[in-house]
């Protein structure tokens, strides 16, 4: 019902490269909704579900910028939280229920970026004074403390988010009926979409840039509209 | 004398890791000094501990810039310590990159290439390609921005003090003139494509729940951009939705 405890470690591992992957470890978009969705949705055996949350996720990411010390919530993990209650409740059309997961794993995620690095003020003062001598074994053991301080953090938010899923699942399989699945999916499909689209809106400002977007809006249309 | 063989692979793997250790404090600061670390070892070899040790302290202090682009000036100030620059001028041209290298990252990678990319892959997978999409953003991505690190790093340690005048090379100012119109017109392609792969498994009484809670956030997003964002609008609608669900029953 859950998949087996296989599964459930293969997405703990894969959320915690994800988390990983979002600052610490080459920021080689493995962390984006998209990628952690179809790997995830590849573990559980259900790519389209995957995909589907990808999407949903992906678009929720056109809202966060991640200059500087920005904070923002964290959609990697997050989408395999979500990935893991949408399949385990009944696939593409429960990605409400996944988005739910999903948003709240991605807020905690968030939260303990912060966190992270406030750890991290604390671990480069207290080794200040034999850093500033230039040491560099410490420097290395600083750096890579940082990292594995971001690994456990991920490992940690991806469970949670998994435990959430499971909690999820267990409280909604009775009390929601199709009708009521069909509608939290349409609701979280509307809310990505004007977040995505706003997103976009915001990274685009008033430049001559509208002129693209107006293009490709119109292009996609067609296209939608003919298939 | 700078080495005859410096280090750039060993750079450059670390510098995938810059921001390792990223912490309010001084930032970027450590990942710097830990990158910059292998193009210092020729000051220790040529004899002077000295000089090596003052360097990757100096590596350590405050910096911030975009990850991808932090390369330039790892390679720019570990040229300068070969130079026997003054100390005050090395942590003056780390701190005058800061900004421009930041800026151009943003707009370059953040908000140019990234979404681009991105965009793209979700209209492809909407239209049915499924892993050829995350496969080709992956490639597509990871060649661009592997291809930046390495430029960076090798620029800043050709230039040196005269870093400022790589930022000008044609080819980056080409990628940003063109990369902001790509990203529009991605995402403004994929939006209609996407739309129509989420509604397509909908009755018609759901399809009018998703335009509606899609031009109701949309306007909330619009009109109150400080107050909303996109994660207070997902949870607030996944609550009501489900409130909404129990309520019809």
């Amino acid at each position: 019902m859950f998949g087996s405890i296989e599964v459930q470690l293969a997405l703990l591992f894969w959320g915690t490269l994800v988390g990983l992957d979002l600052v610490s470890v080459g920021q080689t978009m493995i962390s984006r909704p998209l990628v952690a969705g179809a790997v995830a949705g590849a573990i559980v055996g259900d790519l389209p579900t995957g995909l589907q949350l990808g999407i949903v996720f992906e678009l929720f990411q056109f809202d966060v910028l991640p200059v500087g010390a920005a904070r923002y919530p964290e959609y990697g993990p997050a989408t395999v939280a979500a990935v893991s209650a949408a399949h385990f409740s009944g696939g593409a059309l429960a990605t409400g229920i996944g988005a739910g997961v999903g948003l709240l794993t991605g807020l905690l995620g968030g939260v303990s970026l912060d966190l992270l690095r406030q750890l991290n003020v604390r671990a480069v003062a207290r080794a200040a004074p034999l850093l500033d001598a230039g040491e560099t074994d410490v420097l290395i053991r600083v750096h890579v403390g940082g990292i594995l301080r971001d690994a456990a953090r991920a490992a940690l938010v991806t469970a949670v988010g998994l435990i959430l899923a499971r909690i999820a699942r267990t409280v909604f399989r009775s009390a929601l009926t199709t009708q009521h699945v069909t509608l939290m999916a349409a609701a979280v499909a509307g809310a990505a979409v004007a977040v995505g689209a706003a997103g976009v809106l915001r990274l685009m400002g008033r430049t001559p840039t509208l002129k693209w977007f107006a293009l490709g809006l119109m292009g996609g249309s067609v296209v939608a509209w003919t298939l | 004398m700078t080495p005859s063989r410096p280090q750039f692979g060993l750079t450059l793997l670390r510098l995938l890791t810059v921001q390792g250790s990223w912490n309010y404090d001084r930032m970027l600061g450590i990942g710097f000094g830990v990158s910059e670390e292998p193009l210092l070892r020729g000051l220790a070899e040529n004899g002077d501990q000295g000089a090596y040790r003052a360097a990757v302290a100096r590596g350590t202090l405050f910096f911030n810039s975009h990850p991808y682009l932090a390369g330039m000036a790892v390679g720019a100030a570990a040229r300068l310590e070969y130079d026997r620059a003054a100390p005050q001028q090395i942590e003056r041209l780390r701190a005058a990159l800061c900004g421009p290298l930041g800026s151009l990252g943003d707009r370059l990678v953040w908000a140019g290439m990234l979404p681009f990319a991105a965009a793209a892959a979700m209209s492809a997978i909407a239209l049915g390609a499924g892993w050829k999409a995350i496969g080709a953003f992956l490639l597509f991505y990871n060649a661009g921005q592997l291809a930046l690190r390495w430029w960076a790093l090798r620029a800043g340690w050709r230039h040196g003090a005269a870093v400022g005048s790589a930022l000008r090379n044609p080819t980056i100012q080409r990628a940003l003139a063109l990369s902001s119109p790509a990203m529009g017109l991605a995402a403004g392609f994929a939006l209609p494509v996407v739309i129509r792969s989420f509604v397509l498994p909908f009755p018609g009484w759901a399809r009018v729940v998703f335009a509606a809670t899609a031009v109701l956030a949309l306007a909330g997003l619009r009109l109150a951009p400080n107050r909303l964002s996109g994660l207070r609008v997902g949870l607030a609608v996944v609550a009501l939705a489900l409130l909404g669900g129990w309520l019809w029953r």
